[in-house]
């Protein structure tokens, strides 16, 4: 009976337990690869390929995702301020949301999945395969080998990727605007540049970095953890992508509430 | 392929980059040739924020750059940058005021003659147009809704305040004005026909005095004739006579006047004081009033009087009785 009633707050110690300790490895981790960082010749031959492997090969999906929410969001946009409002206010909403959320968020979403859950496998594999130890053996610092040029590279290359993003949002939300709400250049065009103010570019390029930042931090760290083959590999790959998604989040109102 | 890598990375960086600064200056609207910055003071901005549009004639000609409160708090120092090559008109005020229903807000260029209201702001400083800021939506609904509601305010007590007792009141009172309309008319009439009455009174008084004056006329004609006449001079005389008869008349009368107002007053004089001694006499409290006014104490006098007449009687018989002689 007793144990009946202590079996939650052992679950829910446990819990805490685990999450303190996944923190501090975690900070510890991203310390040491923090002063890793003066292993520049290990590093900075790798950067330019995980920029175009973190980065550029992201372009794609992101330029995807991004011209169907332009699109969508044109389309809405005309369907919720039919009546009164004005029909320029379609490119308003559609520069407005793509700007500071939408062209962001779902980038980092995005390449949660498609950048975390790559690097997660890549160094899980490498963990349950033993050549991160081989790596340690041949006096490599794995840290540095591993982590540091892949978070780097999403720091540098999601803003890129979020900025190229935003701006093919808005040109298809421009273009839906134009072909299938009836509205013209000038109006679209003068929704656009009526709220707009510079700062909300900024804004978008502080998020992504962050994200850039927490996406390929959460996919190294849960890579190197792994533990137990292929089915641990599957494992932290779940784990990175669930992490990353929501710490996403959680920073995404967290810079609203900072910045705006 | 590290090469070919590198150029794609650079290239695709390169590319965000530049989305992400051309579309910054271009939403900004940048690129509109040569600008120039111009500067306005008013009192308050309204919703005007950095960004919003200048317009003059109606058509965009620049943006709003900044906007700051003066030190001394006395106005607002809005920064505009407008085409350079625009020429602003000797008169130029600018008018910030809403540029829709939505809350936008627009900085206008207008000539100060064509807008009379609001008072602009001339701000003490070279350079610098007058401005003024129209009331925001917000505020017109607001004083809208307050007239609104005292409309309703005053329709409820009048609804109060006019029930039937004061209907009956007022229909009264338009009665009553009606009887004292009236009533004033008929004094009016009244007063109409007294002044016509009095018109022909003054009238025939007027007619009756001209029929004097000519009878006066005549009189004096007459005599002046006779005063023309050769017995003139006795006329005189006798009326001379008749004249100084007539004044010892009148100085005799004097007299016996005189004697008659001396005797009126020694007759006062001894009324009055009869009429004191009467009052004496008649006091309450006097031993003669008290004896007018108690018939037990009269009677008690006329026996006390008899008694007293009894004993000077006996007095008089028997003197030794009552007086006696002694030297020693």
């Amino acid at each position: 009976m007793a144990e009946l009633l202590l079996r939650p707050f052992a679950a829910i110690g446990n819990l805490t337990l685990a999450g303190l300790e996944s923190m501090g490895r975690a900070w510890r981790m991203f310390s040491s690869a923090a002063v890793s960082m003066r292993s520049t010749d290990v590093w900075m031959p790798l950067l330019a390929a995980q920029m175009a492997r973190v980065g550029v090969a992201s372009v794609p999906i992101a330029l995807f995702i991004a011209t169907f929410t332009g699109i969508v969001m044109a389309l809405q946009a005309s369907y919720s301020l039919t009546g009164a409002i004005p029909s320029y206010f379609v490119g308003t909403l559609v520069g407005k949301t793509m700007i500071l959320e939408l062209g962001p968020v779902l980038t980092g979403l995005v390449l949660a999945g498609r950048v975390g859950a790559n690097i997660s496998a890549e160094l899980g594999t490498m963990r349950v395969t033993e050549q991160v130890d081989a790596l340690e053996t041949l006096a490599y610092d794995p840290l540095a080998y591993l982590v540091v040029p892949r978070m780097l590279a999403g720091i540098l290359m999601f803003p890129v990727v979020v900025l190229l993003a935003i701006s093919i949002g808005i040109a298809a939300g421009w273009f839906t605007a134009l072909q299938l709400l009836d509205m013209s250049s000038v109006e679209f065009v003068k929704g656009l540049r009526i709220y707009f103010a510079p700062w909300d570019v900024w804004f978008a390029v502080i998020k992504s970095l962050s994200f850039g930042a927490i996406v390929t931090g959460a996919g190294c760290y849960c890579g190197l953890q792994t533990e137990g083959g292929a089915e641990g590999v599957g494992r932290s790959t779940t784990r990175a992508v669930v992490a990353a998604c929501m710490i996403i989040l959680c920073l995404d109102a967290f810079w609203a509430a900072v910045l705006l | 392929m590290d090469r070919r890598r590198e150029v794609l990375v650079g290239l695709v960086v390169v590319l965000g980059i530049a989305a992400g600064v051309f579309g910054s200056i271009w939403l900004k609207g940048g690129w509109r040739g040569g600008q120039t910055e111009l500067r306005t003071a008013a009192t308050s901005v309204g919703a005007l924020v950095p960004g919003a549009v200048v317009k003059f004639r109606g058509v965009t000609v620049g943006s709003v750059e900044g906007i700051e409160v003066l030190p001394s708090g006395e106005a607002v120092m809005v920064e505009m940058r407008v085409l350079e090559e625009l020429v602003i008109p000797q008169n130029a005020g600018v008018l910030l005021a809403p540029e829709s229903v939505f809350g936008e807000w627009q900085a206008e260029i207008v000539d100060r003659a064509e807008f009379g209201l609001p008072p602009f702001l001339d701000y003490p400083e070279a350079g610098v147009l007058p401005g003024a800021a129209l009331p925001d939506f917000s505020r017109l609904t607001a004083s809208i809704d307050q007239i609104a509601r005292n409309l309703t305010n005053i329709s409820e007590r009048f609804e109060i305040a006019f029930t039937d007792e004061t209907a009956q009141n007022l229909k009264n009172m338009i009665d009553n004005m009606g009887v004292l309309s009236d009533g004033l008319a008929e004094i009016i009439a009244q007063q109409t026909e007294r002044f016509e009455q009095l018109a022909e009174g003054v009238d025939e008084s007027a007619q009756e005095l001209g029929a004097a004056a000519r009878a006066a006329r005549i009189s004096f004609e007459h005599f002046d004739s006779l005063l023309l006449g050769a017995d003139a001079e006795t006329m005189v005389a006798d009326a001379s006579a008749s004249l100084r008869n007539l004044r010892e008349l009148t100085e005799g009368i004097g007299g016996s006047l005189e004697d008659l107002r001396a005797a009126a007053q020694r007759a006062d004089a001894t009324f009055a004081r009869v009429e004191g001694l009467v009052v004496a006499l008649e006091a309450p409290d006097g031993s003669f009033g008290r004896l007018l006014g108690d018939p037990a104490l009269a009677d008690g006098a006329v026996e006390a009087l008899a008694e007293f007449r009894g004993l000077l009687a006996d007095i008089k018989e028997n003197p030794g009785r009552y007086l006696t002689f002694s030297i020693f």
